[in-house]
């Protein structure tokens, strides 16, 4: 009953022309409505009602499955009521730009954008690489606080000279290494 | 379902996408096994045409057909196209021509890429008698704001 007088008077009612862009303002008070748009639909402000919309309320959204909403997406400002005029007659006169500003003025977004790919996969693989990183190094730095790493005794002097004559008893680097460098007559380093 | 690209379509496309569309083409002889009548393609269209042909057509019912016929498994006849756009003529609104023509891309380029250019081909008198700008000519066969989707809100 209220949808079908809404439609009766959409024909036949010009839209709301207010000052502002903005279409619901939190900081001012409501904007001026009338006794059946405040029944039906305070929640869209001056906004006209172009349809039945998908579930019979005035509601705006951008969805593929349903191209055209039931309100428009801006309330008319006196530029936008001066193009209107200008769209009621040939469509040849308006110029790109104003074309382009009627469209703006009753949908949000264009097809391409709200079906366009958001790249979420670059946060995920970002934030996944971060995460497996940070859980890496804090598992190490437990490691390092958490346990003693004692250094073993084979890097002490006595170790390593025991060692050295041990590489040098066994003839290893014989052509350019250490054992060639070691005189095995006199039991000494070459000169 | 009803398949309304015509044989003309099937010209225009590749060999590669007409075994697609042959199948449905030789439908002459289907049989119905239920007892409610089956409507013809030709039916379907001169339907959908007598609705937007109305005279005094207004943008409510405008919009209740686009959407309608939006969820329909098929992209419309040019025909069909055409007398939609001039009943958005009739009603002032060239935005929702604009609108209409874009779910028509966006459908059609799901099935192939040549589906659009030959309605835009098909359709192209209308558009120059109207003056109706295609998505490119407005710059929107890309994105053109980037405003935040709904759902990360």
């Amino acid at each position: 009953m209220l949808q079908h007088q809404s439609r009766a008077n959409a024909s036949t009612v010009s839209s709301v022309v207010q000052s502002s862009p903005i279409v619901l303002d939190n900081r001012k008070a409501p904007p001026p409505l009338d006794a059946d748009r405040m029944r039906m639909y305070p929640r869209i402000g001056n906004r006209q009602i172009v349809g039945y919309g998908l579930k019979g309320k005035p509601e705006y959204f951008d969805l593929v499955m349903f191209p055209c909403p039931s309100i428009r997406w801006e309330a008319d400002t006196p530029e936008t009521a001066v193009l209107r005029k200008k769209e009621q007659g040939d469509w040849k006169q308006l110029s790109i730009d104003e074309k382009k500003r009627l469209y703006r003025a009753s949908f949000r977004q264009t097809f391409e954008e709200f079906t366009a790919s958001s790249g979420l996969w670059k946060w995920t693989l970002g934030w996944g690489l971060i995460a497996l990183s940070a859980l890496t190094l804090a598992y190490d730095g437990w490691r390092r606080l958490a346990y003693n790493f004692d250094k073993p005794n084979s890097m002490s002097d006595e170790k390593l000279k025991q060692q050295m004559q041990f590489h040098i008893a066994a003839r290893q680097g014989p052509m350019n290494g250490l054992s060639s460098k070691w005189d095995y007559e006199t039991g000494t380093w070459k000169k | 379902m009803a398949l309304l690209l015509r044989s003309a379509l099937a010209q225009a496309l590749t060999k590669s996408v007409r075994p697609m569309w042959a199948a449905a083409m030789t439908s002459t002889g289907r049989r119905n096994m239920s007892s409610h009548k089956k409507e013809t393609d030709e039916e379907f269209d001169e339907r959908w045409k007598a609705y937007f042909d109305r005279p005094n057509i207004d943008g409510w019912d405008i919009r209740q057909g686009i959407n309608h016929m939006n969820r329909l498994d098929l992209i419309p006849e040019p025909e069909i196209i055409s007398a939609c756009l001039q009943a958005c003529r009739r009603v002032n609104d060239h935005s929702l021509a604009v609108r209409y023509l874009e779910a028509i891309r966006y459908k059609s380029n799901a099935v192939s890429k040549q589906v659009w250019p030959w309605i835009l081909q098909e359709i192209r008198p209308t558009l120059d008698k109207l003056g109706i700008s295609t998505p490119e000519d407005l710059g929107y066969d890309k994105p053109e704001l980037a405003l935040k989707s709904v759902d990360d809100m």
